[in-house]
């Protein structure tokens, strides 16, 4: 916690050399005619200096023991994803993607969302993934396809999207620097929640919240009074209450919406070639 | 609750997740992989959302994760379909099979230089037959040389 | 009465309107009958100017009959609305004009007026309205009476009925508005009909053309009436032709009124009052078809047949002769102008003549004679005299009845002959179509000036006027000078010491005239500023010597008119019977709806002009015009008398001209040979109508075809193609951009998201610390 105070904003040399590292490595590494072993290498290498320099540049990272894991799981998550958009093989790219959710899963479950940690595995990676698997197997063509070696303007993109990352640290990095917006100092929503909660508040919760608070508030963004959220280990209750409390309404919706989603994937398919519709049935 | 370097750590996943789909849903021609792409900025959405519900101590931002999985979903099943239909017209996965909506006068934009095929072939080990051969006819095998 | 009258007055206008927008509305459903709502508005317009016409004589009452004494003036105002109305459109920028600067003179009575403009919405009943109002639409209603025979297979006969009927309506409103500016719109408003008139079968290429031409030569001298309004308004402050009584006591004094009238000095002279006066009169040549704006009459008579008659012959020609005596006042006070008025009208007079002499076309012969005999009329207002202006006017009315005569009688040979009007072709026709023979021969005796017809008597007016003019020592510079001393003597004597003296006094040299009388003549003419009693610029053309040219060519025109006549109905009428194959086997008598206005016609041709002379009755009523009661012109009237001496002359010029016409064409086949072998070159100097309108060509018409050409290549080049390179400046762009419509998704989102990024880059910028 105490880098905070004293790491000032950013420095712009290292942000400005982690985007042009990024694009690099992304244009490198993205499918292209040009490509060899050594460029995808140095490709590569580019991508985990320029992830280590947006690390650097947009957050010291404080006490590197109490973050280990979430290190780990992060460093999965985003080379995974790097790995997904990367690589030729649309099944490799899929089974990155499988990698990428577990990452994601394990950065939930540091952040302390136990239900949603467990929800995107379970369903993306065990029902959306298979989907996109079968969908493969349907559908890929024997070979490589021409399609997979080529990429629509990889150097542009691969720059807009350092460039977009770039600004997306910068202000992440400013976050601790600003004075927090007129909107966040308002009282927080929680608050208010926490009064009509169906849970009440625990008392050593509140306190360890306000111990937190004395370090941070000097400098950062206020953050909430304690509320519902207390400890992991009702977390999925409360966050069941407040699904099928407050938002009963929109679960609901939901629930049509996935309906509607289905018939309307059987009335596209019924429409298509006769002898595909059994296969794409199970997809859902 | 998280602490606000935690937040911040979160977020630049979230963040460098988010611009890899984009990267993605941008360069990559086939059709799954784009989608792939946005499943991943879907994902890096997510963690932003989580990372600030724990901040803020508020569950809205989780409940909105929720939605986010079942619209996620809806829109995989959706889409999925379509691809589907795609493919059963041109007989490829790829976007850029499509550009109808070109101007007229301009040609159809073409893949004119190929990169080599650099897969690897496997060789498979030769097994003497046991027993009799059954009557198949090879070039349909039902096993894909490659995946 | 007054209130009455003045309804009546509006319905002489609105009838025909009425009659031609009905005509328009119904002309369809009615088919052969659409004639029916323009014939009934313009015969109850013409019952209702009638009974204007007799109250107004009525109210004249007695005057007439004894023209020594001073007379009342007689008019009677209507004002419908005001049209526009602007406060103070004099003030302030007068000193811009630079006119004050300049010494424009400013009439008196102006100032007071306080520079309000103002177009009232006013008719105006007097004597000279009362007639012509009467002669529009009594020559209007038998035209168009005619025409229900003449048209009746036309595909346009709704349409023709609706021109005439809206002809009608424009020229009363022409001869009863009140106000400068009314005259310039339906001055307008009878061109246009006109114009449409002539272009009646606009599928004809001669008739479309003659009409443009008719349209664009009247432009001309439209364009001097709008000049001259315009310096009207800027010397009088007002275009009203009457007094107006303001609420707040104060009075405008109209150009015509009263007031100004009395004034002996009411109107300007000098370089503004000769200025306004020429303009009127190339107004006025535009609009009667004089010279140099002759060229467009012949080419009219592309129109059918009843509408020459009633629009180029009868009313509408008359339209610069109203408007000559209507400004009287105003050219009274400009003498230089008013001698020029002569000259345009005598030149005329004597070219149209000789141009009718060899021409074959009979409509052609009628077209130039028409020129011929407004000129004539020209001549009359020219001399400036209560006798000259009443004797236009007179040979005006006689000139509507018989010219209107032998335009219809030309229309039926026409339409019995098939359409065909070369004299040439046809001949002997008398035995053919007996009603119209004797009816164009009556005509044609009004026209040659032969005794008891009308034509003879308004003839020797004019001619007497003329010759007033020419020998003033005679019985003119007598009553100048009394006039001066404020005191009219009556001379009933001057007519008969005339007669007695003329036939044997010689000419004398412009310098035996004594200049006393001349000078007091100036000083008497009511000249109020800006000329001294030397004689300069235009006005020194106002000399005894120009006056007797001028009635000697009035003379030969006298003399060739009668030749010409005579020679259309020998050719026409006489002779062995020839009918061109055109008429097919049925060449006959036109049906009665046509012959009956051609006997009325005929009936008031011989007779009309003998009546009115005997009674007097036009002259004296005419006097009572408020235009012609100006001090000025009233004592330059003198005694009715009939003036045998003249009479004389005019009769032996007829005689010697019918005289020639009987021997070149009585009894003789029509396509034998011409009289013209006799001429020489002259004969084609005539026949080619004195070359105006190759001389029209090569001066007007050719650099202005240049000059289009010209602008049109600027027009092409440089305009448009600055307009089409600005426009291929988007299309060059779009071509560019084109290229980025490549159909690809991808290309269309990256392109998306470079621009967000752009945008928030933009933004990060704007809020960095």
């Amino acid at each position: 916690m105490d880098p905070v105070s004293t790491t000032a904003a950013p420095s712009g040399l290292l942000l400005a050399g982690s985007v042009a590292s990024l694009a690099a490595a992304l244009w490198l590494l993205l499918p292209k005619a040009s490509d060899t072993v050594a460029s995808r290498r140095l490709g590569f290498l580019l991508g985990a200096v320029a992830l280590s320099g947006f690390a650097a540049t947009g957050r010291s990272l404080g006490c590197v023991g109490e973050d280990a894991v979430f290190l780990t799981v992060a460093g999965i998550a985003v080379i995974s994803g790097l790995a997904t958009i990367v690589t030729r093989s649309p099944v490799y790219s899929a089974i990155w993607f499988a990698m990428t959710l577990a990452g994601v899963s394990g950065v939930l479950l540091v952040l302390g969302a136990q239900f949603l940690g467990v929800a995107t595995i379970v369903v993306y990676a065990g029902a959306i993934l298979v989907m996109f698997l079968f969908v493969l197997m349907l559908a890929q063509p024997s070979g490589m396809a021409p399609y997979d070696r080529v990429s629509n303007e990889p150097m542009l993109a691969a720059a807009a999207g350092a460039v977009l990352l770039g600004l997306l640290t910068l202000s992440i990095g400013r976050l601790s620097a600003a004075e927090p917006p007129a909107c966040c100092r308002m009282p927080s929503r929680a608050q208010a929640v926490a009064a009509a909660s169906v849970v009440a508040p625990s008392t050593d919760a509140a306190s360890k919240d306000d111990a937190s608070k004395d370090d941070e508030s000097a400098t950062l963004i206020a953050p909430a009074q304690p509320g519902g959220d207390t400890g992991d280990a009702n977390e999925v209750a409360h966050l069941g209450a407040e699904l099928f409390g407050r938002h009963l309404f929109a679960v609901e919706v939901a629930g049509v919406l996935l309906l509607v989603a289905l018939v309307g994937a059987i009335a596209v398919v019924s429409r298509g070639e006769a002898t595909e519709t059994d296969h794409r049935r199970e997809g859902r | 609750m998280i602490p606000a370097t935690m937040l911040t750590n979160a977020l630049l996943v979230g963040a460098v997740l988010f611009c890899l789909g984009l990267v993605g849903i941008l360069t990559r021609r086939n059709l799954i992989v784009m989608f792939l792409s946005a499943e991943l900025m879907l994902q890096g959405v997510s963690v932003t959302l989580v990372a600030w519900s724990r901040y803020h101590g508020d569950w809205g931002g989780q409940v909105l994760v929720v939605f986010v999985l079942t619209v996620a979903a809806c829109e995989a099943a959706v889409a999925l379909v379509f691809v589907l239909q795609a493919f059963a017209r041109t007989g490829r996965l790829d976007a850029s099979a499509w550009q109808a909506l070109r101007e007229e006068s301009l040609p159809r934009v073409i893949d004119h230089e190929l990169p080599a095929d650099d897969r690897v072939v496997p060789t498979w080990p030769h097994l003497s037959p046991a027993g009799v051969l059954p009557e198949g006819d090879d070039s349909r095998s039902l096993e894909r040389d490659h995946v | 009465m007054q209130s009455s009258a003045a309804n009546l007055l509006v319905l002489v206008p609105l009838l025909p309107l009425v009659g031609a927008i009905g005509t328009v509305l119904l002309g369809r459903r009615l088919g052969p009958r659409a004639h029916l709502p323009a014939v009934a508005g313009i015969g109850a317009a013409a019952v209702v100017a009638f009974l204007l016409l007799l109250g107004t004589a009525n109210q004249v009452g007695g005057g007439h009959g004894d023209p020594m004494r001073p007379v009342e003036p007689v008019e009677m105002i209507s004002t419908l609305w005001q049209w526009a109305t602007v406060g103070d459109a004099r003030s302030g920028d007068l000193t811009a004009t630079g006119l004050e600067a300049v010494g424009a003179p400013v009439a008196p009575g102006t100032a007071d007026n306080g520079g309000a403009f103002s177009i009232p919405i006013a008719l105006r009943l007097d004597p000279l309205t009362a007639t012509l109002l009467t002669i529009i639409t009594g020559v209007g209603l038998l035209v168009a009476i005619y025409s229900i025979g003449y048209m009746h297979d036309d595909p346009g006969y709704p349409r023709f009925f609706a021109l005439v009927a809206m002809f009608v309506f424009s020229m009363s409103m022409l001869v009863a508005a009140s106000n400068f500016l009314l005259v310039y719109v339906f001055w307008e408003a009878v061109g246009a009909c006109s114009y449409l008139l002539i272009g009646f079968w606009y599928t004809k290429p001669e008739a479309a053309r003659a009409a443009k031409k008719a349209f664009l030569v009247n432009r001309v001298g439209d364009f001097g009436l709008a000049i001259a309004t315009f310096l009207l308004w800027m010397t009088y402050g007002t275009l009203d032709f009457h007094d107006t009584h303001l609420a707040d006591g104060t009075i405008v004094e109209g150009i015509l009124g009263q007031i100004r009238l009395a004034d002996e000095a009411g109107y300007v002279g000098g370089a503004v009052g000769t200025a306004i006066c020429l303009l009127m009169l190339l107004a006025a040549c535009g609009k009667s078809a004089q010279m140099p704006l002759h060229v467009w009459l012949p080419d009219a008579m592309e129109g059918p047949t009843p509408a020459s008659a009633l629009i180029h012959a009868a009313t509408m020609v008359t339209a610069g002769i109203y408007l000559i005596t209507r400004s009287a006042p105003l050219f009274v006070g400009c003498p230089g102008a008013l001698t020029m008025v002569s000259i345009v009208g005598a030149t005329t007079a004597l070219v149209a003549a000789l141009i009718a002499t060899v021409q074959n076309d009979l409509k052609r012969v009628l077209a130039y004679s028409t020129i011929s005999q407004l000129g004539y009329m020209f001549v009359a207002l020219g001399t400036g005299t209560m006798l000259g202006f009443t004797a236009a006017i007179f040979h005006l009315l006689t000139h509507a009845f018989f010219k209107a005569l032998l335009f219809l009688g030309a229309g039926s040979v026409m339409h019995a002959m098939g359409g065909v009007i070369d004299m040439r072709r046809f001949g002997g026709l008398r035995q053919v179509m007996p009603i119209t023979a004797a009816t164009f021969l009556v005509g044609a005796c009004a026209l040659a000036g032969v005794a008891p017809f009308a034509g003879f008597f308004s003839k020797d007016e004019i001619l007497a006027a003329l010759h007033a003019k020419a020998h003033p020592e005679a019985h003119g510079s007598d009553h100048a000078e009394a006039g001066s001393a404020g005191e009219r003597p009556r001379d009933l004597s001057g007519g008969v010491r005339l007669a007695t003296s003329l036939p044997s006094r010689p000419f004398r040299p412009a310098s035996m005239i004594t200049r006393t009388s001349r000078t007091d003549a100036a000083a008497a003419h009511g000249v109020s500023s800006g000329v001294s009693h030397e004689k300069v610029g235009l006005d020194a053309l106002d000399h005894p010597s120009t006056w007797r040219l001028l009635f000697w060519m009035s003379l030969l025109t006298a003399g060739l008119t009668a030749f010409y006549t005579f020679r259309a109905v020998f050719m026409t009428f006489t002779g062995p019977v020839r009918v061109p194959k055109e008429a097919g086997h049925h060449a006959h008598e036109s049906p009665s709806v046509m012959t009956m206005p051609l006997v009325v016609l005929a009936v008031l041709s011989a007779f009309a002009g003998l009546v009115l002379f005997a009674t007097n009755a036009l002259s004296g009523f005419l006097a009572a015009t408020p235009s012609l009661t100006a001090p000025a012109l009233a004592r330059t009237a003198v005694p009715h008398v009939f003036h045998w001496d003249i009479a004389i002359q005019g009769t032996l010029a007829a005689a010697i001209g019918i005289a020639v016409a009987a021997i070149g064409h009585l009894g003789r086949r029509s396509d034998s040979p011409q009289m013209e072998r006799y001429l020489g070159p002259l004969g084609g100097l005539f026949a080619n109508k004195f070359y105006f309108d190759q001389i029209y060509a090569a001066l007007i018409v050719k650099p202005l075809e240049a000059l289009s050409l010209l602008t049109a290549f600027f027009d092409r080049a440089i305009v448009d193609g600055t307009v089409d390179a600005i426009g291929q400046v988007p299309s060059a762009w779009g071509s560019a951009i084109r290229r980025m419509q490549s159909g690809l998704v991808q290309r269309y989102a990256l392109a998306g998201v470079v621009g967000v990024l752009a945008i928030v880059l933009a933004l990060a910028w704007q809020l960095r610390p």
